[in-house]
């Protein structure tokens, strides 16, 4: 077959969030590789400029859905230290089990998906089954699934009761055993092990040389963790470990990503056997003064990095967000390479690609505030020009 | 974990590129200009061993538009390296020939308009492909025009 | 003049088209049901495959522009008059009053044609993921068609005739051919469940790489047949093991008198039919998907090679049973 455009997204079932891949594929291998990520761009960083530090914090936090946790506190800790605040012990060992918990149902997420992505739908029902649990105690907690709302400047918003805890810590160990089986399952299924050994590998000189972040880099080897390299929150005392694999290739990626569900399982253990009493926030100068600081936090998917500026008001002057799966990209489209078409949805996949993370500016243009309907002969006529003109292109 | 790198062993290899202070136990600030910046990275790859670049900012004080190259190593100390552009014509060298900075460019280059010479492939990523030209939306300056059309479906009118 | 009637009804109520229709929808609700139970989730009721078709007889048929309409509407109706003809050649409750010599290759033959459909319509389909999936179809059916050829026929050259219900006959008097030929019914499993397109060899449909393959383009009742079709082949093709392995609709006691004989014909056909489901929803819930040139290896080193050396065993011992 000559060589062909196959579009991947913006609409496909294979993708969660609209990106646009336009590959280039000569029969079922792939050529070339074209990215458009501006689907989900909502003009974040810009809007962040004119609001408080109150008001700017539950924006961020819906950057992103999943890592809504790691956007708020990365911001807070970083305004925090502009402030030259010291946040409470109790404060951080809650900031601290909120955030691990985040990365545990991050990351059962993408167990379920990377199954469901290669057509083993009984592995993701029975991991998205298990984590309910996780979702349950984010709830009982935070009073929602997602978008927890648990921060401020100078602490956390809500406390958590002993009876909180205790059904928490209840729910521990039947998830441990859970991932012990799915360890086990990852080595041992054939299916599995087929489609994910070999697929998209990475070197270790090519992690570092296309920047790749997170789970992605630590599977060929590169052991960078912002949880160990520039301690924050409470990482300091709980003890865990920085997983690390040597197979660069999705196979390692899964290794990485169910090591670390089990070291979080230890620190949100640890954390709600060791909570200390005391208050959970500080009260906070309204006005931050005049200074530059870069904030970096290690979320599910990898190392977020804010560029905070104040300028001696209430409002930031600058936020620059970097996300994990904006630096992972690079990476996506070189390994994609010489690979097949098939593999596309597992490689992609295996970055956890979270792309309302990534495109962050869209402009809602509102001038014309009057009511209007669409007939839906207008609507098909609009779409079909829209694709026509796509298709020329 | 490996010692961060001391202020002294910076000041000494990077003198010739612009003032240097420690903001924090493990940042390192570096201010320089556009023609030396290219150089000062290629520096600290090799004798810094920054092997990682984290990220490429962009920022609007006023005056001018900075760009600030945040690298890092095994050393763990994150190494800011700053440098402005005039407003009217901000254009620097690219640095996709020695680091990963293609994708960062990219998106700069979309919200700020700097111009990165020698970078291959600068088109639209972040904002959609009927954005008019020449609008930079994260400029201090910019609001957005009720006359242009900023992408999407007109809405018409029964 | 009675048997002519007689003849009508076998073919269109019972145990014809009528029940092979309800049956394929009763097949579909115990797969999606088990593979649920298995999954730990509930699963549908009874009647959903049923209340399905309905729905989608009555959506909307959409023609994607340039395309010829006339094919994409026949070719569902032939691709399901072709497995439902296939089922009438195979015994249900005793012999089939159709059966004639060479009617194994036959069925083989209408077996293959809903491939053949797919690959039809995802190459008029003007739809580059159509077309990919009808190839993949096309590429599977070369993969797994020879192997499951030679154990389907192995069967009829032990037991000396063209004529399935003959076979089944010669399996009531000597031994069902799973024992005496079990290679043959391991891969005559593996190649239904790849013909049927189910999970691990349901690359031409792959959801997440290739929209819905070659059905994509198809809305409506071009949609509800099509998924009729391959309900039909998955009770069609249970039918042809179970009577070419299990023994069909008899045991090895003969049973007199003849209308007694056909309602434990009919029993026997139900649970072996229903074994045959249950081996391969468990199959298909236990595996995912493997791509299209690791199929093309584990089909052409493992399967290919097991049909081969059933084959070969089946001669040698024909050889010496004649020579001793």
């Amino acid at each position: 077959m000559p060589e062909v455009i196959i579009p991947i997204g913006p609409h496909h079932p294979a993708l969660k969030e609209p990106v646009n891949f336009k590959v280039i594929a000569d029969g079922e291998k792939i050529v070339r590789l074209e990215l458009d990520i501006s689907y989900n761009h909502r003009g974040i960083e810009k809007a962040a400029e004119q609001r408080d530090f109150i008001r700017v914090l539950p924006l961020l936090e819906r950057v992103c859905g999943i890592c809504s946790h790691s956007h708020s506190t990365a911001f807070a800790k970083g305004i925090e230290e502009i402030m030259q605040l010291e946040i409470p012990p109790r404060a951080q060992y809650i900031r601290t089990i909120v955030a691990e918990l985040e990365r545990m149902h991050s990351h059962l997420l993408w167990l379920g998906v990377a199954a469901h992505e290669i057509g083993f739908n009984t592995l993701f029902m029975w991991i998205w089954r298990d984590r309910e649990a996780v979702q349950d105690t984010l709830e009982e907690m935070s009073g929602n699934r997602v978008h927890y709302g648990m921060n401020e400047i100078g602490g956390v918003r809500r406390d958590l009761t002993p009876e909180q805890v205790n059904a928490a810590l209840v729910r521990l160990p039947h998830l441990e055993e859970r991932i012990k089986k799915y360890v086990d399952m990852v080595n041992n299924q054939e299916t599995l092990l087929i489609r994910f050994k070999g697929i998209g590998k990475l070197s270790k000189e090519e992690v570092l040389k296309y920047g790749a972040v997170g789970p992605t880099a630590r599977a060929s080897g590169v052991d960078y963790d912002i949880r160990s390299d520039d301690p924050y929150l409470a990482y300091k005392e709980a003890p865990w470990k920085v997983v690390t694999d040597t197979h660069g290739d999705v196979y390692g990626r899964t290794i990485v990503r169910i090591g670390e569900l089990e070291e979080s399982l230890k620190i949100v253990r640890y954390c709600l056997e060791h909570l200390p009493e005391g208050p959970i926030r500080v009260t906070v100068p309204k006005i931050a003064p005049k200074g530059e600081i870069f904030s970096r936090y290690e979320a599910p998917r990898g190392e977020l990095a804010h560029f905070i500026r104040t300028n001696g008001t209430d409002k930031v002057e600058r936020i620059d967000i970097r996300t994990p799966t904006l630096a992972n990209w690079t990476s996506v489209a070189m390994c994609l390479v010489n690979q097949n078409l098939a593999d596309i949805p597992v490689i992609v996949a295996a970055i956890d690609p979270c792309l309302s993370c990534t495109s962050r500016i869209t402009v809602m243009n509102d001038y014309d505030r009057k009511a209007s309907s669409i007939t839906m002969d207008e609507l098909r006529r609009q779409s079909r020009a829209r694709f026509q003109r796509a298709e020329r292109l | 974990m490996t010692n961060g790198l001391m202020v002294d062993f910076v000041l000494d290899t990077m003198k010739e590129f612009g003032t240097i202070e420690q903001i924090r136990s493990n940042r390192i600030r570096i201010s320089t200009t556009p023609d030396k910046v290219h150089d000062a990275i290629k520096r600290s790859r090799e004798l810094l061993k920054c092997d990682r670049l984290i990220t490429i900012s962009a920022a609007d004080n006023g005056r001018t538009l900075e760009l600030i190259y945040h690298l890092t190593g095994p050393h763990r100390t994150v190494i800011s390296l700053v440098i402005e552009l005039p407003r009217d014509v901000p254009e620097t060298p690219t640095m996709s020939d020695i680091l990963p900075a293609g994708i960062y460019e990219r998106q700069i280059h979309d919200l700020f308009g700097i111009f990165f010479k020698g970078n291959p492939n600068l088109e639209k990523i972040i904002l959609n492909e009927d954005w008019p030209d020449n609008e930079y939306p994260l400029r201090k300056d910019w609001k957005p025009d009720p006359g242009k059309f900023y992408g999407g479906i007109k809405e018409e009118r029964i | 003049m009675m048997d002519t009637v007689l003849l009508l009804v076998y073919i269109f109520l019972f145990p014809g088209f009528l029940f092979l229709l309800a049956y394929a929808l009763v097949f579909e609700y115990l797969d999606r049901r088990i593979a649920a139970r298995m999954q730990h989730r509930v699963g549908p009721p009874f009647y959903q495959p049923f209340a399905d078709f309905i729905k989608m007889l009555g959506k909307e048929v959409i023609d994607p522009d340039g395309v010829d309409k006339r094919i994409f509407d026949s070719v569902p109706l032939v691709a399901l008059a072709a497995v439902m003809t296939a089922y009438l050649y195979i015994p249900i409750i005793g012999s089939s009053p159709l059966a004639f010599q060479g009617d194994v290759v036959l069925v083989l033959y209408l077996l293959t044609l809903p491939t053949i459909a797919l690959f039809l319509l995802g190459w008029m389909s003007r739809n580059i993921f159509s077309a990919m999936g009808g190839i993949r179809a096309v590429t599977q059916l070369f993969i797994y068609e020879v192997p499951f050829f030679l154990v389907i026929l192995t069967p009829a050259l032990m037991a000396g005739t063209w004529s399935i219900s003959e076979i089944v006959v010669w399996q009531q008097k000597n031994m069902w051919f799973v024992f005496l030929q079990p290679i043959g019914f391991i891969v005559a499993l593996i190649g239904l469940q790849a013909k049927l397109e189910r999970t691990p060899f349901d690359i031409p449909e792959a959801e997440t790489e290739i929209v819905a393959g070659p059905l994509t383009e198809l809305t409506g009742r071009r949609l509800a047949f099509m998924h009729l079709t391959t309900d039909v082949s998955l009770v069609a093709g249970s039918a042809l093991i179970s009577a070419m392995f299990l023994g069909g609709p008899t045991i090895p006691v003969i049973i007199t008198p003849i209308w007694l004989s056909w309602i434990v014909g009919f029993l026997l056909f139900l649970v072996k039919t229903l074994t045959i489901l249950l081996i391969l929803s468990s199959i298909k819930v236990a595996t995912g998907r493997i791509r299209i040139d690791q199929l093309n290896t584990i089909g052409w080193k493992y399967i290919a090679s097991a049909a081969i050396a059933q084959v070969a065993i089946v001669l040698f011992m024909s050889y010496r049973w004649v020579m001793a």
